[in-house]
């Protein structure tokens, strides 16, 4: 069984963010940069696929500068085979449709049994790489999964929806899954996995290869939201208190629906 | 006529007494040899650990600490009945050997009889006196273990049988001396310098010579082979305490305190790291449990079990034991079990106090170490996360990188790197760098620095934690990363010397780090700013307060720094009311060991408990000098509703507050 992971190496979400100078990104300085949580969810669901199976090869795919070879060589050590790192320094200002159009290209002679990506990431978090790659390859997509299982070469998968909804959903293979918070707990890689991984293949691929596209929108401007109105306190007896909040809760939520 | 005795009377000095003795003397050592050869056959199941070097300090170190029993005696009570009972036994069998060389080897062989005149009498009073010394404090012990039975005592066959021998020993010599004294030596001078035989003597008198004669023989086979049953008995019962627990003084780990063996990542032949078998610890942690005499001191002072959390640092180490001899091959983690494991905050109060030299913690981390690093298991999901956030930000707190010398804004401090010259490099470690809290406890601290014109500089975002609470858990791998980026900074800093306000750090970097090639000087903040007080460059204009003092665990007793802090407390006008459990006896916040990453969900939380002791004392401010400490007290005193009437605060926020500016 041939899986393929996109991972994407993402800044911590406690940095200091500043708006870059030509206020279409963030200032990439004095960042910390790590796995996309959604696609540490996927590095590990085919971990486990492979435990299942026994017989599966894993790759796993990034785009980015040479900076990304670290998160994938954390995905390596998680249990993937294989790195695939395609270098693209200009990777911030592609837009999904170029993301997912150099991953379909790299992916559409290589026959993977199933493609596993992160439902967003949590910088751009457009949501649309791993779905337009299942379209791109005209593959099955299903989005923002929650459970998995994988029994007789068919996927049995949960979605979740709005509001608490879930949806079943079952599909053959090959297939496209983008992977949900509460899918499964990442592992932390133990260091003679670490040790592994630093062994394992790791190919360098020109974005010029893969980048068959052209972009069919363009970030305009990015900037912080402008401040709201803080907090509201409530302040006095406990019971009045309780009673306001519960007015509160009533009017403007739908936590009592 | 000179005092003297008539060795062997009435039992014979001839073959028909001398050849059964020696034959039977000699089986027993040699059943004890043997027994111990096949007990080091077990030891050797552990790797190999050089514990022979400087072998001279070693070997004065035991002789020292056997012969004092300052160990033991570091409890009052029964360490005091133990060592008067070392003491009288020792007596005894410095005479009985003495009374061996002159009757079977100077006497035959040379001709020199020294058991006699003055020396003989005072010989006779002194082991009459040990004798005595010797059952009073048995029987005390006794009471102690039978009748008064201190919770946690564990008593086996092996104790009834020790104390049955010894007691039977130890009176039937009495009854011998009464019986050979009633014929030989009643309403002679040298009666008196036998107080104790004396009294047995006195007592038999009424029998008639013949009877004392049959009874005395009787007796002196019976003692004979009581002592050839207790040589025996060494090996296979506790008894087996008096070579091991010797031993181990011998073997001893001298220090530095608390340092960790370094593993060697490097190493491509390694596949498995840390301990899950006997086999992959040393033989030392096996012999511990050798030489372990169930004291139950440990598990008195362990902060984990004192609030019903499953670990005993005895029960751990005796364990290891029962695998070792018993099913070597089988799985130490599951027999001892996780929990256990991950309780341990890695006080030391421990190993401080074992009168046997045992080393727990290390066996702990071995074990963690296999957890982690072969398992990626941890005691909980929040520390998994929070060793993933020291991967990617350098601290435990999941604040980004950047922001780590944004707590010094507005004060005079040099960030490394930007041209200025420093006198010392201030490592301000993850919580003084990003906890609110303990950003003022830096911020103390460089104010102090500066009044006493201090210049200090910082690595700002290039530092990074220390990597002690990872190490603690077991994170080998993570804490090496870190260790080794710092280092490299802080040698690059060029500054002589470093100054830590966090003992965690202060121990890391002053011990750990040097097998990493740290070289530099690295101080307490306590220490070091005792020093600028003494030397009047620091001014600091106390008034008077009064407070109670927490000895840190890693500058307590991992460092045994207990003056100088309580120096700078004096110096700020504060009157120190102790808690019970102060200096190598402190109780630990809960901290350590990497818990400060955990959450505390068996049993009793052990800051709660710190914090009663610290309310007990009346006073209305906790002073300490950790921000792991500070941190669980600021918690604790809500736990133990005295958030009002009981501040946390750090030495160096009490000093500061002593400026003549500070007291704006």
């Amino acid at each position: 069984m041939k899986i393929l992971v996109c991972i994407k190496q993402v800044p911590d979400m406690e940095s200091k963010f500043k708006v870059a100078a030509d206020s279409r990104w963030y200032d990439t300085a004095d960042l910390a940069w790590r796995m996309n949580e959604y696609d540490e969810f996927a590095v590990e669901q085919a971990v486990l696929v492979k435990e299942q199976v026994g017989d599966a090869d894993i790759t796993v795919l990034s785009i980015g500068p040479d900076k990304v070879k670290e998160t994938i060589k954390k995905a390596l050590a998680m249990g993937c085979d294989r790195g695939v790192h395609i270098a693209d320094d200009e990777v911030s200002s592609r837009e999904p449709f170029q993301i997912a159009g150099m991953i379909a290209e790299y992916a559409r002679d290589k026959n993977f049994d199933l493609i596993l990506t992160g439902m967003q990431s949590q910088d751009r978090g457009s949501g649309q790489v791993g779905i337009l790659v299942a379209e791109l390859l005209d593959l099955p997509g299903v989005s923002t999964v929650v459970a998995f299982s994988l029994a007789d070469g068919r996927l049995e998968l949960r979605r979740e929806l709005e509001g608490g909804v879930k949806a079943r959903v079952a599909t053959g293979l090959p297939a496209v899954v983008t992977c949900q918070l509460g899918l499964n707990n990442p592992r932390y890689p133990t260091l003679p996995n670490i040790m592994k991984a630093k062994k394992k293949e790791l190919i360098t691929v020109g974005v010029a290869d893969v980048l068959k596209v052209e972009a069919r929108q363009q970030t305009a401007k990015l900037y912080f939201p402008e401040k709201k109105g803080g907090g509201l306190i409530l302040e006095g007896e406990p019971a009045e208190v309780a009673d306001r909040l519960i007015t509160i809760l009533k009017e403007k939520t739908a936590v009592l629906a | 006529m000179e005092f003297t005795r008539e060795i062997y009377w009435n039992v014979g000095h001839g073959a028909l007494t001398l050849v059964p003795m020696y034959l039977l003397a000699l089986a027993a050592v040699a059943i004890m040899v043997r027994a111990f050869l096949q007990r080091r056959v077990v030891y050797r199941q552990g790797r190999s650990l050089d514990r022979l070097d400087r072998i001279g300090e070693r070997v004065g170190e035991m002789l020292g600490a056997v012969l004092s029993q300052k160990k033991v005696l570091r409890v009052a009570w029964p360490g005091l009945f133990h060592a008067l009972f070392f003491w009288g036994f020792l007596l005894l069998v410095i005479g009985t050997t003495l009374v061996f060389i002159q009757a079977d080897f100077t006497d035959p062989l040379f001709g020199l009889v020294f058991l006699k005149g003055s020396f003989y009498a005072w010989f006779s009073l002194v082991l009459d006196l040990a004798g005595l010394v010797a059952i009073i404090m048995l029987g005390g012990l006794f009471v102690r273990r039978y009748v008064m039975r201190p919770e946690g005592l564990t008593t086996g066959p092996d104790d009834a049988l020790m104390h049955g021998l010894l007691f039977i020993i130890l009176v039937t010599g009495f009854v011998i001396e009464g019986a050979r004294m009633a014929v030989t030596e009643l309403g002679t001078p040298l009666a008196a310098w036998s107080p104790v035989g004396l009294l047995f003597a006195k007592s038999l008198a009424g029998i008639g010579e013949e009877d004392l004669r049959s009874l005395h023989k009787l007796l002196w086979w019976l003692h004979l082979l009581l002592a050839v049953g207790f040589i025996v008995s060494i090996p296979y019962t506790k008894f087996r305490h008096i070579f091991t627990t010797s031993a181990n003084y011998l073997f001893a780990d001298r220090g530095p305190k608390g340092k960790l063996v370094t593993l060697d990542l490097e190493d491509e032949e390694s596949e498995k790291f840390g301990a899950t078998v006997v086999a992959d610890l040393s033989w030392k942690d096996i012999f511990d449990a050798d030489a372990c005499t169930l004291c139950k001191r440990c598990q008195d002072r362990c902060p984990a079990w004192s609030t019903a959390k499953p670990l005993s640092p005895m029960k751990l180490v005796n364990q290891i034991g029962e695998v070792a001899f018993g099913k070597p091959d089988s799985d130490l983690i599951d027999t001892i079990g996780r929990d256990v494991l991950w309780a341990c905050t890695t006080c030391r109060a421990c190993q401080e106090i074992c009168p046997a030299a045992i080393e727990h913690v290390p066996k702990i981390i071995e074990m963690r170490r296999s957890l982690v690093l072969m398992e990626g298991e941890f005691p909980g999901d929040e520390v998994m996360t929070a060793m993933e956030q020291t991967e990617v930000n350098g601290n435990p707190l999941g604040s980004g990188y950047a922001a780590r010398g944004d707590w010094a804004e507005g004060l005079d401090v040099e960030i490394i790197g930007s041209g200025g010259e420093v006198d010392i490099l201030y490592f301000v470690g993850c919580y003084a760098s990003f906890d609110k809290r303990n950003i003022a406890v830096a911020r103390s601290f460089v104010k102090l620095c500066r009044a006493a014109g201090i210049r200090v500089g910082i690595l700002g975002k290039e530092e990074k934690c220390c990597g002690e609470p990872m190490r603690k858990m077991g994170n080998e791998y993570l804490y090496q990363t870190l260790a080794v980026e710092n280092i490299e900074k802080i040698d690059a800093s060029g500054a002589a010397k470093v100054v830590t306000s966090c003992p965690h750090c202060y121990n890391t970097l002053t011990k750990d780090y040097r097998d990493l090639g740290l070289a530099i000087e690295v101080e307490s903040y306590t220490v070091f700013l005792e020093r600028l007080i003494s030397s009047g460059r620091l001014k600091i204009n106390g008034a008077d307060f009064s407070c109670t003092y927490h000895d840190s665990c890693y500058l307590g007793r991992h460092n045994d720094i207990y003056e100088a802090p309580r120096a700078l407390i004096r110096a700020a006008g504060g009157r120190i009311v102790e808690m019970e459990k102060n200096r190598s006896e402190a109780f630990c916040c809960s901290a350590g060991g990497g818990r400060i990453l955990a959450e505390e969900n068996i049993g009793e939380r052990i800051s709660v408990k710190r914090v009663r002791m610290a309310v007990a004392t009346g006073a209305p401010q906790l002073l300490s000098n950790c921000p792991f400490c500070l941190t669980m007290f600021e918690d604790g005193v809500k736990g133990a509703d005295a958030d009002g009437s009981l501040k946390p605060k750090d030495i160096a926020e009490v000093l500061a507050d002593c400026l003549p500016e500070g007291r704006s």
